[in-house]
Order: C-alpha cells, then structure tokens, then sequence
C-alpha cells in the first residue's frame, strides 16, 4: 500500500488533507455552485466524482484512510432524490455498518462524515467541508494515531 | 517412481486444523505420499529444527505454513520456511490473511495478557510467563509481511479436495491454476435482487430452502468470499461467513465487500441496521482482519505505540 507523505515536516505548517466523494447529480454539481457562487470554504478537500454514492464501496472510504487521509467526505443527494432510485440509501447503509466498524477499530469516527447536498446547495456543501475539516483539526494528523 | 519432491510443513500459532484437513484426503495418501520426501513435519516426523537449519537454501521444493505469527519463534520459523524453499504456499486462512488469531488485534497487547494470563478465571495470581516458551510478538502482522509466498491457498481449513489438486499440481512442477469465482458462482440458490426488509439473526425463523440466504435477511458473506470451498455451507443451509477470505485479486478488503453487498440489498433506516449488526468489525472481517485496511491502520498504532 503507497503511503501518501506526511505533511508535517516542520517547514510547513500541517493541513488536513480531506478526500470527498461526490456524488455527479447533486453534490458535485453543488460544489461546482459554491465555486462559481464564490463561497469561501477550505481548501483541503480533494473532490473525487463518482457518478453515484451507490458506486462508493466502504472500502473506498477505508483505503483513503489507510493510505493517508486525514478524513474523508461523502456527499451525495438527498435520500428520496436520488438519481438511480435508491443509490444513496444504499450507500447510507453501507455507512452505517461501516462507521460501526470503524469505531471498533479505535479509529476516530469523526475523521468520517457522510452528507446531503443537492445541485442547489452551494452553501451545505461547503459548510459541510468546513465542518469536518474543523472536526479534523481537532483530530490532528491521522498518523497521529499510530505515533 | 520418478524422483521424490522434497516437503515441509510448518506450523506457526493455528489449530492444525489445516494439517488435519490434508491428513483427510484419506486414502488418496496412498497417492501423494510415495510421491514426497518430508524434510520437516513437527508431527509426523522426528525432525528437529536443527535439521531444517542446516538444509541448504532452496533446497526444499515445497514448504507449506500453517498459521499466523504470533511468537517471536513464529516469526523465526516462517522465515526460516522462506529461505530454504523454493515454492512456499500460505497454507490456510490464518497463514494468508490473519485468520482467527489475526482478532487479537482488536484489542493492545496487555488486555490480551489480562485475560489470557493475569486475570484468567482459572488461575490464581496468574503472571505473563517468561521462562521456557518464546516470547510474544506485541502485534500480530499478517504473514506476507514478514515474507513473500508463491502460493496462497486458503480456507479454515481449506478442503481436502483443494489440498489434493494444489498439491498434485505443484508436485507434479505445473502452475497451479485456481479458479477466481466467489462462493456465490458455486451457490444453487435462487437470487432475484429484491431489497430486503429487515435482517436477520441466524437464529430466526426458518430459512427457504431455495433463496438467496442474504435476499431472506441473513447476511451471508458468500459475495465476497471467494469459491474454493465450492459453496459447501450455503448449500447445506448456513450462511457463509468468508472463511476463505476475499477472492483474488487477493489483498481485497472482504469485509468492506460483504459490507456493501450488504447495504445494497439492505437499504433500511441507519439506526435500524446498527442494531441488527451487532458487531460489523467481527462479523465481516472475521477471517481477514489483519490484511484488512482498518487492520493495518490498527497494526501500525499498536506498533508505534511498542517503540
């Protein structure tokens, strides 16, 4: 398994660096919204579109963990709206056996974040990047856990 | 008779169930035995480990080990395994992916030594013991860490049929081909892709006979787990639960595959399905939790927190 490098030399000061998967219908057309809409929000995230967060396999979430994610972002549309019927209730309970495992391996299940943000909310996706980003500097770097 | 081919099997921490199943190709023995020249086999032969030390590298055509590495010895012995043969098979699904003993690492070191040895109901004043027995290695890494197998072969324990071909196939010196197909390929169910309402405990009601177990509610690892066992348990009734580990591309993460087989058929309420799965990390991950992603991550602090 590649390791990303550490960003914590001590010439640069340490961000998080956050993996999102969004969802191609909603939420990363939501992101595109809170670019073009000029919506400050931080700049940790690394947006990965999928085209449906069905698509998204827990061990997406956990690799991205594994190989050196500080945290990572799931969006995708509101359970009802969802494209392909029902992807987001899937991977909804996909999520919360997965978070439950997470747990029990005494990983920080706040380095996680699973959330709803439609094309039109600009404003949700960005508030939820700055939320865990905020709950992840908190955490510090995810190698801190095995330090 | 052409010429013998040299063996060795080695165990590491396991129940020998492996070995057992390959003692249960019963008559077949006939076949494969002439056929080999064991060079070390704690159990049925009286070699010493001085005797396996003192072979020449390479010199051995085929090594099997069992188990994971727990002790130091452990450690020592699949190394040793490493040097001296050619072709060395991860016999079983704690040699390949952590198995069983790989759960130890749900908890640090210490807890293990509190209810093993200091707090254990049938012991007095128990203590860690030091004398006599190798010491303990504080984290159990999966073996392809330490080294690098030829061969994977797994299953708990794999089946006496799987152990005849693998065996004859590498004997005989061809490539041993195996087919990459999960349990569910081998499985006679019938599927029909309809969400399921609530889950199931094994316990409950009884299961049709001619369905899908995990279309019934009962989560059934069978999807990622790969076939070698030929559907055995899912056909006679139980629910699979991965004991072959994830199919190849080998290193897959199979309980993150059993969980999103899971969440597809299953697209309940979050609350709802937390409480039907209990204990997500020891169900889906119960054969492959040290090669898993969460595994390593928890193999890495324990390690770190050893230095």
């Amino acid at each position: 398994m590649t390791m990303a490098k550490t960003q914590t030399d001590s010439e640069h000061e340490w961000t998080p660096r956050i993996v999102a998967y969004c969802c191609n219908w909603c939420s990363y057309a939501g992101a595109d919204l809170a670019g073009t809409s000029r919506i400050q929000y931080p700049p940790n995230a690394r947006i990965v579109r999928v085209n449906c967060t069905g698509r998204i396999s827990p061990e997406f979430i956990l690799a991205a963990l594994d190989m050196g994610a500080d945290g990572v972002l799931v969006s995708g549309c509101h359970p009802g709206d969802c494209h392909y019927t029902s992807g987001n209730l899937k991977l909804r309970a996909r999520w919360a056996i997965m978070e439950k495992a997470i747990e029990q391996a005494g990983i920080d299940t706040r380095r996680i974040r699973l959330q709803w943000a439609s094309a039109s909310e600009g404003q949700v996706f960005a508030d939820g990047v700055a939320k865990l980003v905020e709950q992840v500097k908190e955490l510090g770097p995810i190698q801190e856990e095995w330090k | 008779m052409t010429d013998k081919v040299s063996v060795a099997l080695m165990q590491g921490s396991s129940c020998w169930g492996c070995f057992q199943s390959l003692i249960d190709i019963h008559l077949r023995l006939a076949e494969v035995l002439p056929m080999l020249d064991i060079k070390f086999w704690a159990a049925v032969a009286d070699f010493k480990h001085e005797h396996l030390e003192g072979y020449p590298d390479k010199s051995i055509d085929v090594g099997l080990y069992e188990g994971a590495a727990r002790t130091e010895e452990d450690i020592h012995h699949l190394k040793l395994m490493r040097e001296k043969c050619k072709t060395l098979i991860s016999f079983g699904s704690c040699s390949c992916f952590g198995g069983i003993p790989g759960l130890a690492n749900f908890s640090d070191i210490e807890e293990c030594y509190d209810v093993k040895f200091r707090s254990n109901k049938t012991v007095k004043d128990g203590k860690v013991p030091t004398e006599n027995v190798p010491p303990i290695a504080p984290v159990i890494k999966p073996n392809n860490q330490y080294v690098d197998f030829d061969v994977y072969l797994p299953g708990c324990p794999p089946t006496s049929d799987l152990i005849f071909k693998a065996l004859t196939t590498l004997i005989k010196g061809d490539e041993l081909v195996l087919d990459p197909h999960t349990v569910c390929h081998y499985c006679n169910r019938d599927k029909q892709e309809t969400p399921i309402p609530e889950i199931l405990r094994p316990f409950d009601g009884n299961a049709d006979p001619d369905r899908c177990l995990l279309e019934q509610g009962y989560i059934c690892m069978g999807s990622a787990t790969w076939g070698l066992c030929e559907g055995q348990c899912v056909n006679k009734g139980a629910t699979c639960r991965g004991c072959f580990g994830p199919p190849p591309p080998i290193m897959q993460d199979q309980g993150a595959n059993g969980i999103g087989m899971l969440g597809s058929y299953a697209p309940l309420e979050p609350e709802v399905i937390q409480d039907a799965v209990r204990d997500p990390l020891g169900l889906f991950w119960r054969f492959s939790y040290a090669t898993s992603h969460l595994g390593s991550m928890r193999i890495r602090r324990e390690e770190a927190k050893n230095q």
